[in-house]
């Protein structure tokens, strides 16, 4: 902490989450002395951390677990003196010179701050999957991917995070049955792959499903509804669980009553400095508009924000003058 | 501080790993249960939980009272650790 002004605790910057783009933001301050604090409601290492296996991050020639990634970005921004705080921050406001966030852990002033925030998985919007959630309805594959070992288990959605999570699913299930309500958006790799399972029976392909209702009974799931889309055909199966990965929702709620621009998706709107309209506030990965939802492009907007804050913190403590 | 802290866990699971960090943040110890190593213990984690899910952490007062805390859930795992 920097200093103190009427005790509420002042940082130089304060980054919202601790993903990729916001840990290497964080090693590229803290290594220049910017004092940082990070704030992470959930994994740190983001939506990597909760990934398997990331093939395609340079450096790794044989790929490398999304836990290990997350933990060793964490480790290297912790040498430089980064501090990761466990909570949620719920508000932002511009007072100038400072950023006030209001967080989980109380208010807080930061001269710079970085927006990371990422995204999180959507919700199909059924009947029966809120209830079932946890009892058979599923969001992250490598944590409850392993209740389902020699079991069956349908997947919902089309898009790279779908055909990924089916493919590591099959390490315990017998058989997945993968519901597209149009057709797979998933890269040609993928694609590629993802007919090695189909070929080897593990995972069947229905294109032009849309999923209506998830059925269960005693705390279990027991039944999934599902509709052909241009017969109107109806369709039952009959998994033991569900996993649904049908996209991703921008984290920008908290910026909702704040004058910071959105798109028309709620990712953060920024200047070619990755800045944001409110001066002093930096946006960096996932969330910003136009960012390409790779790992490597959110450290590489991660350092680029970093670099970009230490030059709005330069000109503000030696101001040019005319 | 709680008079145990157990926790059910998988290999691949980060939320797992956030329950950990954070009691290792706070100096709580803890005993994990990693059901990759121990799937015969499956059933005790969703007995005590009712989801099938990981983490599911087990805290255990002084007064010998439990409380599970399913996921890695702040709201209700910092004050049940404190
Ligand atoms: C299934 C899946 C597979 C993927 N596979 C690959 C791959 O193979 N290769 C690849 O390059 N990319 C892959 N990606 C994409 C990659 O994970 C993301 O591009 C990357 O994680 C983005 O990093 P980020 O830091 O911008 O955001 P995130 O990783 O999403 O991190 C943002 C963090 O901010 C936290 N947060 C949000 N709001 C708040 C708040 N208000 N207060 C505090 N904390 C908050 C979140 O909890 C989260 O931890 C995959 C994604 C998924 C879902």
């Amino acid at each position: 902490m920097s200093d103190d002004v009427q005790a509420v605790p002042v940082h130089d910057v304060i980054t919202v989450g601790a993903g990729p783009a916001a840990l290497t933001a964080a090693i590229y301050t803290t290594r220049e002395d910017i004092e940082t604090l990070l704030f992470e409601r959930g994994v740190i290492g983001g939506l990597a951390a909760v990934t398997d296996k990331i093939d395609n991050y340079p450096g790794f020639f044989e790929g490398i677990e999304g836990l290990t990634l997350a933990d060793n970005l964490q480790k290297q921004a912790e040498r430089f003196g980064a501090v990761i705080e466990f909570g949620e921050v719920t508000a932002l406001r511009d007072e100038g010179e400072f950023k006030v966030l209001e967080t989980t852990s109380g208010t807080m002033k930061a001269r710079a701050v970085l927006i990371a925030t990422g995204s999180d998985y959507k919700k199909i919007g059924v009947p029966g999957e809120l209830e079932f959630y946890g009892r058979g309805v599923h969001y992250c594959a490598t944590c409850d991917g392993a209740f389902y070992r020699d079991k069956t288990l349908v997947v919902v959605g089309g898009g790279n995070s779908a055909i990924q999570e089916a493919m590591f699913l099959t390490r315990f299930t017998t058989h997945i049955d993968l519901l597209v309500r149009s057709t797979i958006k998933a890269s040609d790799v993928l694609q590629q792959d993802l007919q090695k399972y189909v070929d080897d029976g593990k995972i069947t392909v229905h294109l032009g499903v849309a999923t209506d209702e998830i059925v269960g009974e005693n705390n279990s799931v027991t039944k999934v509804l599902a509709t052909k889309t241009e017969t109107g055909e109806k369709l039952e199966f009959t998994p033991d669980g569900v996993f649904v990965f049908v996209g991703l929702l921008p984290n920008s709620q908290f910026l909702k009553d704040t004058p910071i621009e959105l798109d028309e998706v709620g990712l953060v709107l920024s200047n070619e400095d990755l800045q944001t309209n409110m001066p002093g506030v930096f946006v960096a990965g996932d969330i910003r508009s136009g960012a390409t939802m790779q790992v490597a492009s959110a450290v590489g907007e991660g350092a680029t924000a970093a670099l970009k804050i230490r030059e709005y913190l330069e000109d503000r403590k030696h101001p040019v003058q005319n | 501080m709680p008079k145990k802290v157990t926790i059910f866990t998988t290999n691949t699971c980060g939320y797992c790993q956030m329950v950990k960090k954070y009691l290792g943040a706070k100096g709580v110890g803890y005993e994990e249960v990693n059901l990759d190593l121990f799937p015969h213990r499956q059933a005790e984690a969703l007995s005590l939980s009712g989801a099938l899910t990981v983490p599911v952490t087990v805290v255990t007062k002084h007064d010998d009272s439990q409380e599970v805390i399913v996921g890695y859930n702040l709201a209700k795992l910092a004050p049940a650790v404190a």
